[in-house]
């Protein structure tokens, strides 16, 4: 059963531009490091632009998945690729905010639709930017 | 011969009243001799009666006090319970959270702020915030002359939090008492938004949601089927 | 082995060994689920699961695993749910820094101790080096 556990994945889906990862079970910290590489990957292979991770089912955010998510935010940044937060419960913010990780420079959003609108959004910008 | 006949007899009575003292004794009130004799020992039995009578009427009356006791104290604790209730209600209506207009909520407060009460101000708000997907709100504070310590950072809380969340939440009202308050708080002010009227903080939600608008309605118009992969 | 007395009119909820991540996870969701046995609200909630997943890493990552008792009393007239976590490991070399916010000491034993602090009602910490760490939370309802 144990090993079971370990090879469990997140799935990422690619939508259009974007990858969406849903991240539905309370994560030990090699799974939240898997999860890191796992979606890098997946923006080198499928070149998204933009990251959703949907965190609107974690009743539970700790220091280290807190920083495993702001760490996503820059690695991504790096690879061309913005990464937004959305769906946040009101008391991981509030533990979030009292553990002192506010996580400056990640992009959140409420749902899935903000989410995905502030991701084209950033697009459309750097489309323009060309011209 | 009748000498005989009378021993055989007390000592059935004298059996009789023993047992009963022993039934009286384990808890048995109504255990009475009951002689229906006419003689010496008779004068006893109604005595030994009498004796258990008063004995088992102080005993009820005990019982009966320890009840009135107990009852009050359960209608106590119920009026405790109740009042709780009340304050606690009382606190979630001394700070509604009222919807103005598309994407924007506004918390008026009033009063004297507390830490509980504000703790409590806050979770309302944060989970209005994620039920409405409003990304604006406005905390006035117009009506509240002072916060100390406390109170200030659970402020600065809520917005870093609201933040978090996806959301924007800006702080109107702000007297010159409060101000120096989060001031020597030492925070960074840069983090938090604030407008001096609750009308300002109004119009800036006006402009934000403006924005938005027209960033959607530009997405809308250029082709958003080319992400077909 | 380090210790914390326990006060007898508390009730042992469960007592676990932390020896792999699934531990952690485990424990985790126990303490979610006797918060709210407690009538804690939410956000308290969620604040002791955090605390405790803060000191429960530090004890699988630095301390070489150890135990987690939980328990419920009353102190000070409140119903609290009392958490200890005991590890045999390296212990921490200067408890005060490490109760600092923002640092980590040499080993990274005892990062996320300040900010579990301060989700919790009361904190006690105890810690010995080559002997051991001996944590314990407390949060109210």
């Amino acid at each position: 059963m144990n090993t079971e556990l370990h090879e469990k994945r997140i799935p990422i889906i690619k939508i259009g531009n974007f990858l969406i990862v849903s991240i539905q079970v309370d994560m030990h910290d090699k799974l939240a490091i898997q999860l890191q590489s796992q979606i890098l990957e997946e923006i080198e292979k499928t070149g998204a632009k933009g990251v959703l991770i949907d965190i609107s089912v974690l009743e539970m955010v700790d220091s280290f998945i807190g920083r495993m998510l702001s760490g996503m935010a820059s690695m991504a940044s790096i690879m061309d690729a913005a990464v937004v937060i959305v769906g946040m419960q009101p008391a991981v913010a509030i533990t979030l905010v009292e553990l002192g990780l506010e996580m400056p420079g990640v992009d959140t959003a409420l749902n899935m639709e903000k989410g995905m609108e502030m991701l084209e959004r950033r697009i459309k910008d750097e489309d323009y930017e060309l011209y | 011969m009748s000498e005989t006949y009378n021993i055989e007899k007390v000592k059935e009575r004298i059996s009789h009243i023993e047992d009963i003292l022993a039934s009286v004794a384990a808890g048995d009130m109504d255990a009475r001799v009951n002689s229906e004799t006419e003689d010496d020992l008779s004068g006893i039995e109604a005595a030994i009666d009498l004796l258990i009578d008063d004995l088992t009427d102080e005993l009820k009356q005990r019982e009966k006090m320890q009840k009135e006791v107990e009852d009050k104290l359960i209608k106590i604790q119920e009026q405790q319970k109740t009042i709780f209730q009340q304050q606690a209600d009382l606190m979630e209506l001394s700070s509604p959270v009222s919807k103005v207009w598309d994407n924007t909520l506004i918390l008026p407060v009033i009063g004297t702020l507390d830490s509980q009460r504000t703790q409590i101000m806050m979770e309302n708000l944060l989970e209005k915030i994620v039920e409405t997907g409003c990304t604006i709100s406005i905390l006035d504070i117009t009506g509240v002359p002072t916060v100390d310590t406390q109170v200030a950072n659970h402020l600065l809380k809520t917005v870093t939090s609201a933040r978090l969340l996806g959301a924007e939440c800006i702080i109107s009202g702000i007297s010159p008492a409060i101000a120096q308050t989060i001031v020597h708080l030492g925070i960074d002010l840069s983090s938090i938004k604030t407008k001096a009227t609750l009308q300002d903080a109004m119009i800036y939600a006006m402009k934000q949601n403006k924005l938005s608008e027209n960033v959607k309605l530009q997405t809308l118009f250029t082709n958003p089927d080319e992400n077909e992969d | 082995m380090l210790q914390l007395t326990s006060d007898s009119t508390w009730e042992q909820l469960g007592k676990h060994p932390i020896e792999t991540e699934y531990d952690i996870v485990n424990v985790r969701q126990f303490i979610r689920f006797y918060a709210k046995g407690l009538k804690m609200g939410i956000i308290d909630q969620t604040r002791i699961t955090t605390a405790v997943s803060e000191l429960l890493r530090n004890m699988y990552n630095y301390g070489g695993g150890g135990e987690v008792t939980i328990e419920k009393g009353i102190v000070d007239e409140k119903n609290t749910l009392i958490v200890t976590c005991v590890d045999q490991g390296p212990g921490i070399e200067n408890l005060d820094l490490a109760m600092s916010d923002g640092y980590t000491s040499g080993n990274g034993m005892g990062f996320g101790l300040p900010g579990a602090k301060r989700l919790v009602d009361r904190f006690e910490i105890k810690s010995e080096t080559n002997k051991g760490t001996i944590v314990r939370v407390m949060k109210w309802k």
